[in-house]
């Protein structure tokens, strides 16, 4: 595999001549900007990464004496005619693969790094500590929250993951998954992964909390005789009686049958009586309105100036 | 979601640092436990990831304890005020 040269002082963004204090000034500017636990963008915790691993370099004087001279002489036969190419093969040619060890613990270090300083050499260890928490936006049409299932989604560092979600979660609810997020340091336990739930607009249904609104038409003897029509639910269908005398925007309540409430129990449905008038009329329709016009004294406008 | 309250040091295994550590970071007020009413005091399991943080900062950014439990609020902060903004 390739391994490619990397510009320590680049990363750091100091130039070559650079004083310890410079060195340590930059890092830690640079190390507070993108510290993965205050950076959110996905390329943070490489970036960190890179800046740990250029940082534990440049501020050992040994280690900074030999990346120095290695990286001119590699970046001097890059330019010369024919040259160029790959550090690897550059080192196994100048032999300056058994040079001078540093012992460290296990760390998360380029191949570069390894090469550098030998098999092994890892960043300088602080102790086993747990791995960053993992989150990944779960988002749900009403029906699947009602009914809980799984899902296939794209976790914050980019993992696809088959996630089960349960029966009856909640817009804004955050459910975690305990060990799933990113691995630990020095062998630390996992962060946890946390599955933020967001449900979608809906068609048919609008939501209130965890209160559904849904309209419902009804013909306009059904609403002055009173019936009892089919209304749609989550779940499918249900029975709802509209009064006798029942006018538009009154609302009829379906107790239980909106979204699961925090800490137990359901919100409800709101049917939302609008009446609705058949475009075309018959003949002997037509005939039946003019006369209910006529014998009617009702005023839906009394009382208005 | 109810979760089962943790007992302190297992909270301490579950962040990856040691018992002693944990009840530094407790008295500068980094966590509250969730209940007192027994012998041991017992804590939420998010707690652990919030001892990780804040460790992780105090060690990657040359914080000392008070240090890392600001970082942690403000973050906290910060992200409520992200999410309200939503």
């Amino acid at each position: 595999m390739a391994v490619e040269f990397k510009d320590y002082y680049e990363v750091l963004g100091v130039p070559r001549g650079a004083s310890q204090d410079d060195i340590r000034r930059a890092y830690r500017k640079l190390a507070r900007e993108y510290h993965p636990d205050l950076n959110r963008d996905s390329d943070a915790e490489e970036r960190f990464k890179e800046l740990g691993e250029a940082y534990e370099v440049l501020s050992d004087p040994n280690k900074r004496e030999r990346y120095d001279r290695l990286g001119a002489q590699w970046q001097a036969q890059e330019r010369a005619p024919g040259g160029g190419g790959d550090f690897e093969e550059f080192f196994d040619r100048e032999g300056f693969g058994d040079g001078v060890r540093f012992e460290f613990g296990d760390g998360d270090v380029s191949d570069f790094f390894s090469r550098l300083f030998g098999n092994g050499a890892g960043m300088r260890s602080s102790g086993p500590l747990r791995g960053l928490d993992r989150e990944a936006l779960l988002e749900l049409s009403l029906e699947d929250a009602v009914a809980g299932g799984r899902r296939r989604l794209t976790v914050d560092d980019g993992r696809s993951i088959d996630a089960n979600f349960p029966a009856g979660v909640r817009d804004g609810q955050l459910i975690r998954l305990a060990g799933q997020g990113a691995p630990g340091r020095d062998g630390g336990p996992p962060g946890d992964l946390y599955l933020r739930v967001r449900l979608k607009p809906h068609s048919t249904f609008r939501r209130q909390g965890d209160d559904l609104d849904v309209d419902l038409p009804v013909a306009p003897w059904e609403a002055a005789l009173g019936a009892t029509v089919p209304v749609p639910t989550l779940t499918g269908t249900a029975r709802v009686k509209v009064p006798a005398g029942s006018s538009s925007g009154r609302r009829l309540r379906l107790r239980g049958r909106g979204l699961a409430k925090q800490g137990g129990g359901h919100g409800d449905l709101h049917a939302i009586v609008k009446i609705t008038v058949p475009k075309h009329l018959s003949d002997e329709q037509q005939e039946l309105f003019e006369k209910l016009a006529e014998v009617s004294d009702f005023d839906p406008r009394k009382g208005r100036s | 979601m109810n979760e089962e309250l943790v007992e302190l040091s297992v909270i301490a295994r579950q962040a990856g640092i040691r018992v002693t550590l944990v009840r530094r970071y407790v008295e500068f007020g980094l966590l509250e436990p969730a209940s007192r009413t027994s012998e041991e005091p017992l804590f939420a399991p998010s707690a652990a990831s919030r001892l990780a943080k804040a460790e992780r900062l105090r060690r990657d950014l040359g914080l000392n304890y008070a240090g890392a439990v600001l970082a942690c609020e403000l973050l906290d902060r910060i992200r409520a005020l992200e999410d309200q903004a939503r």
